[in-house]
């Protein structure tokens, strides 16, 4: 699994690329990634468009041969989840008179569709504030977008790739995750689609590397809490991931892995648990009748899970438990489903907490990078996490999370559309 | 890996077995015949209960163990008389208040002579025959008549150990009756560990008028465990562990002791859920624990279907099917997740269909409970793995409350331990359970009285 840009054609793709290390300056400036000299800073897509008119007879030959190993658009990266699809999808903004000219119509109808709604259908969504503009993949300027639907919604997905024949597009659809696999047969009777299936792990960390590495104007991609017990002192700090390795790389979705990075190419699954994102999810909807993602959280904020969990001081001293207060019925009938959202919230964050720092001593790695949509939205985990890891460690592990939370496996399956490994 | 060899041959004691046991161990007296030991089990080969119930016949009171030429039976008399002087007064008890049960051992004296009946206090008295001629008491206690200890030998004294239980919540009940009959003129210590003699240490002061001498759960539930295996429960190991676990068919129950018990990992799951790697009697350490135990299964359950005791929810959770409820890998991948060697019927996700509405309303509250059950030992047999992975040590002994009358769990738990170790790991358990801090906590009852 080689890090994107550098496989194929490597003198021809890198001066376009967007390259993976970046010289420190170049990164302060929005929409500067390549190292091309003869490229300015380019803050808008349509200088970029010009620069590249520019600097293109002295590089038509290579961008040619670019050209003609570029995958036709539109480009898409899919990442199909127990809960959750997450679709990345670039939006060219360098399109030239006569391409817009030359472009099918249901491939700008897409393009339209998708970059002019913020939600599609009754579920689908786009997270705008995610979006990164004036990336430069693949020789192509443009923005990259992230959308997510429930899994449940498939069908309706591929109903609607069928009738904006999609398939006639001829395009691969890379796409990642256990519904790449369960849902093969669907996409190509459905929609006549053939999927390019890839490994969600493989996928993840090729996407958490490229993403760390690109985000350069902005809030950092990954960062940290400082003193996250502290309501009021408790504050989200930058970090560079710079030398990442080891990692331990914790993707908190449906369920959870966890793994042990070393290289972009070496890394192990150490082990998983079931009791993820998925468990209090259903939980939650369980015990207080939400139904949504959302809801539940909104509840958790306002419960107190002290009245449902019994705390040292209840039995001793004695061990913590979870729940434990249920066992007793007058305590059952004197909590309110705030305070269940939030047992069951703070008791999955612990328990994954407890099995990460174990596997982290285990591997002997001291910094744990947090993913997955469990953690979308959610800053009550977040400091959970790191607090557990800060308090429990003595201050010998350091809890990171990435902003583009889950969609890393995503945007790996997009990357491997456009440089094959 | 351990096998079902009896304790006897491991010894290679011929006669009994406390005289064999000349070396100091924690808890124990030094002096052989006053050291615990189930002389039931000390025959050679078969443990012989026509020979044993001759001896008792014969030897009655500190007598019993006096087998030779008269000028041995005197030192030997001489001894234990010296150790009656420090033996503690009746009654001998040993308690653990844990955060949902409290686990009771009372060593019922039979070796009473006429004239100690005669001299004995009538509270006394009352005491004994109340929990030895019940089985229950009150609403809620409860005495495991199936794993008491018979003719034990503790302190010189021949006797039966009983192990009783109530929940904590009633806790004020037994304190009321503990002044009801007067327990506090009988000035004897009341040994207690677990997190309630701490909080309610103040309680049994000011409405009992008793002192209790608080332990260290840990060092008695170990003190208590390598006591029970080594005196066997009533000649047959007190161990055991299952072959091949992951073969429902074949899956059979074997007995063990624990010959060679360290280095060992010890999961106590009680209400909560502590690991401990025991390198020696008086050499281990908390590796870590897991909130998610007991309690939060009884819990969980009692909110998502209306079960109000331990026994309903596992009665509900054997009828239940958790597949209907867990996310498994298949649901996700339609299949196996191959590449990481996870079977599809490997749960991906707890509880993950109960987001769907429609799943929510085709379940049945025994899946509920199943799905329960199963997360909650998956993921402390998870954990367990775990830590004897990073420990190195590949024998696991499972005990405490959580396993009572659960083998379902007691299963689940030997075939992961079996499974995800590709049979490096073997999960062991112990008929007493949780009763282990409770016994350790006896033991030092009997032990602060031994003779220097």
């Amino acid at each position: 699994m080689a890090f994107n840009g550098h496989q194929r054609d490597d003198e021809s793709i890198n001066e376009d690329e967007t390259p993976t290390e970046q010289p420190q300056s170049n990164k302060e400036m929005p929409g500067c990634f390549s190292n091309d000299p003869n490229n300015e800073a380019a803050a808008s897509a349509g200088r970029a468009t010009s620069d590249r008119r520019t600097s293109y007879s002295t590089a038509r030959q290579r961008s040619d041969s670019v050209k003609k190993t570029r995958p036709p658009f539109p480009w898409f990266g899919m990442d199909i989840g127990g809960t959750l699809v997450k679709l990345v999808y670039f939006e060219p903004k360098d399109i030239t008179a006569e391409e817009e000219q030359e472009e099918v119509e249901n491939l700008k109808s897409i393009r339209r569709y998708l970059t002019s709604n913020t939600a599609y259908g009754k579920t689908g969504i786009r997270d705008v504030h995610l979006e990164l503009q004036d990336l430069t993949l693949c020789g192509r300027t443009g923005n990259l977008h992230f959308i997510r639907f429930p899994t449940h919604d498939l069908p309706a997905f591929l109903q609607m790739g069928r009738n904006k024949h999609f398939s006639s597009l001829h395009t691969t659809l890379c796409a990642t995750g256990g519904g790449a696999y369960k849902f093969e047969a669907d996409f190509r009777m459905m929609a006549d689609l053939q999927l390019h299936k890839l490994d969600e792990l493989d996928c993840l960390i090729r996407g958490v590397l490229y993403i760390d590495s690109v985000v350069s104007s902005g809030p950092s991609e990954c960062y940290y809490f400082e003193n996250p017990t502290d309501p009021d002192r408790c504050i989200q700090r930058p970090y560079t991931l710079e030398n990442p390795y080891p990692l331990l790389l914790v993707n908190i979705g449906s369920g959870v892995s966890i793994l042990a990075v070393y290289s972009e190419n070496n890394y192990k699954r150490v082990t998983g648990t079931s009791l993820g994102g998925g468990t209090f999810l259903g939980l939650c909807c369980l015990l207080t009748g939400c139904s949504t993602f959302e809801e539940a959280l909104e509840m958790a904020s306002e419960g107190e899970s002290t009245r449902v969990d019994k705390l040292v001081r209840d039995i001793y001293g004695g061990d913590y438990e979870s729940f434990g207060n249920m066992m007793s019925k007058d305590k059952r009938e004197s909590v309110s489903k705030e305070d269940l959202a939030r047992a069951t919230l703070v008791t999955i964050t612990n328990n994954i907490g407890s099995i990460t720092r174990m596997c982290a001593l285990n591997e002997n790695i001291e910094r744990v990078v947090f993913v997955g949509n469990f953690l979308r939205v959610n800053t009550l985990s977040m400091k959970l996490l790191a607090y557990a890891m800060d308090y429990w460690s003595k201050g010998q592990l350091k809890a990171l999370f990435l902003h583009h939370e889950g969609y890393f496996g995503a945007v790996g399956a997009l990357l491997e559309l456009l440089h094959p490994s | 890996m351990d096998k079902a060899k009896s304790m006897i041959d491991k010894k290679g004691a011929s006669g009994p077995f406390h005289v064999n046991n000349g070396q100091s161990q924690r808890g124990f007296h030094s002096n052989g015949s006053c050291c615990s030991s189930n002389t039931f089990g000390s025959s050679t080969g078969g443990s012989n209960s026509s020979t044993f119930e001759n001896m008792h016949h014969v030897h009655r009171g500190d007598d019993a163990e006096c087998n030779g030429s008269p000028a041995k039976r005197c030192r030997l008399r001489r001894r234990t008389e010296s150790l009656r002087r420090s033996r503690p007064p009746f009654p001998w008890f040993g308690m653990d208040i844990g955060g949902t049960l409290v686990k009771l051992v009372y060593f019922e004296p039979v070796d009473i002579t006429a004239e100690e009946e005669q001299e004995e206090v009538e509270n006394l008295k009352s005491i004994r025959r109340y929990l030895t001629s019940n089985v229950a008491y009150g609403k809620t206690g409860v005495r495991d008549v199936h794993l008491e200890l018979r003719n034990l030998t503790m302190c010189g004294r021949t006797g039966n150990l009983h192990f009783i239980r109530f929940p904590t919540q009633a806790m004020h009940h037994f304190i009321q009756m503990g002044r009801d009959k007067n327990f506090s003129s009988l000035h004897t210590t009341l040994c207690a560990t677990g997190g309630g003699a701490y909080k309610f240490e103040n309680d049994f002061r000011t409405m009992a008028d008793l002192e209790l001498l608080k332990l260290d759960e840990l060092d008695c539930l170990i003190r208590g465990l390598l006591f029970v295996d080594r005196v066997s429960f009533n000649g047959h190991p007190e161990g055991y562990y299952f072959q091949n676990p992951s073969d429902t068919q074949s899956c059979v129950k074997k007995t063990c002791t624990l010959d060679n018990p360290f280095p060992m990992l010890l999961v106590n799951i009680g209400s909560g859920v502590s690991i401990l790697a025991v390198y020696s009697e008086n050499n281990y350490k908390r590796v870590t624990g897991t909130s998610l135990g007991g309690g939060t299964f009884l819990g969980l359950c009692c909110l998502l279907t209306g079960c109000e005791t331990f026994e309903e929810a596992l009665e509900m959770a054997s009828k239940g099917d958790s597949t209907n409820v867990d996310k498994l890998v298949k649901d996700i991948y339609g299949g196996d997740y191959e590449r990481f060697g996870l079977q599809g019927s490997a749960v991906a996700s707890s509880f993950g269909h109960m987001m769907s509405k429609e799943k929510r309303d085709s379940i049945s509250k025994e899946d509920l409970a199943r799905a329960t059950l199963v997360t909650i030992t998956n993921n402390i047999g998870s954990i367990a793995r775990m830590c004897a992975v990073n420990e190195k040590i590949e024998r696991v002994v499972f005990v405490g409350n959580f396993l009572r009358i659960n083998t379902v769990s007691t299963k689940l738990l030997a075939y992961a331990m079996d499974f995800w170790s590709k049979g490096q790991l073997r999960a062991l358990f112990l008929e007493h359970e949780g009763y282990f801090g409770a016994v350790g906590a006896l033991m030092e009852l009997l032990k602060t009285t031994e003779d220097p």
